[in-house]
């Protein structure tokens, strides 16, 4: 879990927010990176990494929300927390609702602030691992030349040999009974119940 | 009788054309031809009554005549011979000469005759010589007289009965002569005749009794001779030539005495035999006059006469005349008549039409008349104003559709009724009399005014209301005619118009202030903010022991302290920014400016506003629209918290008053009041008790009032509810 604790970003365009937040989370021990703008965090931060984004709803140029959706558009792992100001709550309830792990209200008590943070950081670690183990399939599948790959989609639903040599005619059934050995080894599984399981998990 | 072609067959109108008038011409021809044609029939049936009724007249004259004749010659017809078998007549004929003998006949006989009463009687010989006269005594006497010539003595001579009328060769007088023989009644020659008695009769009475005969009657001899006649000139004139024997006959008979020629009668036989009838036709002139007769001949066989009786034909020709006469006279009445019918018919038919034309007039006017009254209902009809005439007593005349839809009563309902009307508005009844009143007193007003009234549903109906004077026919004044319109919903429309004027007003003032609000809440959250993680920070570097860090926090705390009461200042700043331009403001204007803006919110909570603000205050110092800001949030957060309180209690209390100088305004409600637990957060940031509240107003409201140096305070009301209360400087004077 240290990788994502590593990754914290603040995005705040008033200064005194930022700083204190830095020094709040320094203080418990988090590393901090803070940005005065959406578009210098977009700019700067690997967007690639799990990790938490505190974004504050208003500021000046590109809005939290619009940072938001720059990240999900690169389909960042990132879980963002938004801070929002008097008046801005049905925003972030928006926001919420399209896949922002939670939001702040300035001014919050410090209990609340760091609570979120953490759960969103767990969060971050548990995506983290995720994406790990689908790079790890992914990696996995793409060793498979594309017949294999049709077998093995065949496969993962349960047909026999058969019934697939017919689906994928001009094919034959020896052929087919190779592909399904080729493809248990390259993907280091046992029979096509594990081999639906890895599909599905890993979304291939 | 008026000659009928020249009636002209028709006195008005147009001219027929000319077959027709030909045709009338003919017509009438044909009527007047058949008309006389009739006339004629009938005069000439009347002629022919009168013929035959004269030939019936002229046979009763002749049984009358022959009689009366056959009388005066039978009388004596049986004279002569008595006279003869008389002895003293015998013994005169047995003894001619002795001259006593004969003077005994001669005094018989002049007896017999005058008892008899006859002309004269005398006794002749066998050679005619007379031996005795009943005249023997007079100058004239037949004595000794021979009348052998006599064709009366010649018949007896004979042995018969004589007669004969002839003129006497002695006296010259005319008269009828009646012999009868005288015969041996003894002795061998015993029927032979011895002598003959001779009775002379005159017959002038006779003739003088036809002399009064109205018409002629003339009695002629078997020759034709006429020898009795009423008309003396047609005496011994012929009905026809005489031949010569006869007239030697006549001559020698000595009939008619020295006359030796006749003149024929002077007649002229028109028709010998009128049609049907006896007798003929005869023109003569009589007494210088000409006539015509109808004759009729009796022929007297025995006799050897024959009688003429005559009528006058003129009666004829005058019943003809006169038939004719009546008929052309009735022709004409008929005519006449007729006439005047056609005149009649014509002007009947002339009335007729003139009152076919009357009517077809009045028909078409009725028409006019009809469609002007339907043109002006539907004109009444479609009137959207209505229309309310009143006579002079107030009494409502007549209402149109308009006015009926606009008060919801019938016309049934209207008509006849005084005031007070029912459609006036209860709450406006005073008004209402007070515009009757000026309309009776005849001043109405010309530019109309406004009326309430209430329909009969409950609804109220605004309407504008011109009256002027009704003047009728005559020029009278009759009442009063009143166009209504109705002008509900215009007032509604501009009741709220001004209500969303003022709630626009109101909203952008409230949105000016919820806008500055908001940014300066902003504003501070963010030091809020910061302060709360840096305090935060510090307290968790102080557990560490990280004294560098610590120190840094709190630095960094004291800081965002000082920007946020930086921010404070700024509002302040703002508001004594607004209180630069300060004037003199009327207190009754800034809570009637204030109330204005709430009119709308007070309807819709229904609550209303008492307000109590003496109009002598001195004016009081500051920025018109903050103070009016002021009040309008005391007002409004008054009318919130009334809320729960019941609708007869919404009352919010506004009074102002001078107090030890200085204005004073209270703004007080019947809400729930204000916990006393609370009292000290009313007037801090961000309290509110109201669900949407930014908590913001009644710190500004403060804030704006002690930039005005004044102050703002409330207390909680006795019987429930808030008491605000506004302190304001005055105006210095």
């Amino acid at each position: 879990m240290n990788a994502p604790a590593n990754n914290l970003c603040v995005v705040d365009d008033d200064e005194a927010v930022r700083r204190s937040l830095g020094l709040l989370l320094l203080s418990r021990g988090y590393a901090v990176q803070t940005f005065a703008s959406g578009e210098a965090f977009l700019a700067g931060a690997d967007l690639q990494r799990a990790g938490c984004a505190i974004l504050d709803l208003r500021m000046e140029g590109a809005s939290g929300l619009q940072v938001f959706d720059a990240l999900r558009a690169q389909d960042s792992p990132l879980v963002v927390i938004f801070l929002s100001g008097h008046g801005d709550i049905p925003m972030a309830v928006e926001a919420v609702q399209n896949g922002a792990f939670g939001w702040l209200e300035k001014p919050c008590n410090d209990e609340r602030l760091l609570d979120t943070i953490a759960r969103a950081l767990e969060r971050a670690g548990e995506i983290a691992v995720r994406r790990q183990a689908r790079q790890a399939a992914q990696a996995l599948w793409d060793k498979l030349t594309p017949r294999e790959m049709q077998v093995a989609r065949l496969v993962a639903e349960g047909k026999p040999n058969k019934q697939i040599a017919q689906e994928l005619a001009p094919l034959e059934q020896r052929t087919v009974e190779t592909h399904r050995a080729h493809v248990f080894a390259k993907l280091g599984l046992a029979n096509s119940h594990q081999l639906d399981r890895f599909l599905r998990e890993h979304a291939l | 009788m008026p000659p009928l072609s020249t009636v002209p067959p028709a006195t008005s109108g147009p001219q027929p054309p000319p077959r027709r008038r030909f045709r009338t011409a003919a017509a009438w021809a044909a009527a007047l031809a058949f008309a006389l044609l009739l006339i004629g029939l009938a005069a000439q049936w009347a002629a022919t009554r009168e013929a035959n009724f004269q030939a019936d007249s002229i046979r009763r004259a002749m049984e009358v005549h022959v009689l009366g004749l056959r009388n005066s010659a039978g009388k004596y017809s049986y004279l002569p011979f008595t006279a003869g078998v008389h002895p003293a007549v015998r013994a005169a004929l047995a003894h001619p000469g002795d001259a006593a003998v004969k003077q005994r006949a001669n005094l018989y006989i002049e007896e017999v005759n005058r008892q008899a009463g006859s002309d004269a009687l005398y006794v002749s010989d066998l050679q005619g010589l007379t031996l005795a006269a009943s005249n023997w005594a007079t100058p004239q006497s037949f004595v000794g007289e021979s009348y052998a010539n006599r064709p009366y003595f010649i018949d007896a001579r004979a042995g018969r009965g004589g007669m004969f009328y002839g003129v006497g060769q002695t006296t010259g007088e005319p008269g009828l002569f009646i012999s009868a023989p005288i015969r041996a009644d003894e002795g061998a020659v015993r029927g032979a005749v011895l002598g003959v008695v001779t009775v002379k009769v005159s017959l002038r009475q006779l003739q003088e009794a036809w002399t009064f005969s109205r018409d002629p009657i003339l009695l002629a001899d078997a020759r034709g001779v006429v020898f009795l006649s009423s008309v003396p000139e047609w005496l011994y004139a012929t009905r026809r030539p005489l031949a010569p024997a006869e007239l030697e006959r006549v001559r020698h008979d000595q009939q008619y005495g020295a006359r030796a020629d006749f003149r024929a009668l002077p007649w002229k036989v028109e028709r010998e035999q009128a049609q049907g009838l006896p007798g003929y036709l005869l023109r003569t002139s009589l007494g210088g006059q000409q006539r015509r007769f109808l004759a009729v001949d009796e022929p007297l066989p025995d006799l050897g006469w024959t009688l003429t009786v005559m009528a006058d034909h003129a009666e004829v020709t005058r019943a003809r005349e006169r038939t004719w006469m009546l008929g052309l006279l009735l022709a004409g009445v008929l005519l006449l008549g007729g006439l005047y019918w056609q005149l009649r018919e014509r002007r009947f038919a002339e009335q007729r039409d003139a009152r076919r034309d009357l009517e077809l007039r009045v028909r078409e006017r009725t028409h006019a008349l009809d469609e002007a009254h339907a043109f002006r209902k539907a004109m009444e009809d479609s009137l959207l104003v209505g229309m309310r005439a009143r006579d002079r007593q107030g009494r409502i005349t007549y209402v149109n559709p308009a006015f009926c839809d606009m008060t919801g009563y019938g016309a049934g309902e209207l008509l006849g009724k005084l005031p007070p009307y029912p459609y006036w508005h209860p709450d406006d009844v005073p008004r209402h009399w007070h515009h009757y009143d000026a309309m009776m007193s005849g001043q109405p007003a010309r530019s109309g005014f406004e009326s309430r009234l209430r329909h009969r549903d409950g609804r109220e109906v605004i309407t504008m209301v011109y009256t002027a004077p009704l003047i009728d026919a005559d020029g009278a004044h009759s009442g009063w005619m009143s166009s209504v319109v109705d002008i509900t919903e215009q007032k509604r429309a501009e009741l709220r118009q001004r209500q969303n004027d003022e709630q626009l007003q109101h909203a952008q003032r409230l949105a000016s202030l919820g806008e500055m609000a908001s940014t300066l809440a902003h504003e501070l959250n963010q030091p809020l903010m910061a302060l709360s993680n840096y305090a935060s920070a510090a307290k968790a570097f102080a557990e560490q022991g990280n004294r560098q860090l610590l120190v840094d926090s709190l630095d960094e705390t004291m800081a965002q302290a000082q920007r946020s009461a930086e921010i404070v200042r700024r509002i302040r700043g703002f508001v004594r920014q607004r209180t630069v331009g300060t004037e003199d403001c009327a207190v009754s204007a800034l809570v009637t400016n204030a109330l204005a803006l709430l009119q709308g919110e007070m309807r819709q909570r229904q609550a209303r506003a008492e307000v109590r603000v003496p109009a002598a205050l001195p004016p009081v110092r500051g920025d018109r629209v903050l103070l009016e800001q002021v009040l309008l949030n005391l007002v409004s957060n008054s009318l919130q918290a009334m809320q729960a309180t019941p609708v007869e209690q919404r009352v919010v209390e506004i009074e102002a008053e001078l107090l030890a100088g200085r204005m004073q305004i209270r703004v007080a409600d019947r809400g729930p009041g204000i916990d006393d637990a609370l009292a000290e957060q009313v007037f801090a940031p961000f309290f509110t008790t109201k669900a949407g509240g930014l908590g913001l107003g009644l710190n500004i409201c403060r804030t704006i009032v002690e930039a005005h140096r004044g102050r703002l305070g409330f207390a909680s009301r006795a019987g429930g509810g808030t008491l605000f209360t506004l302190e304001l400087e005055i105006s210095p004077p």
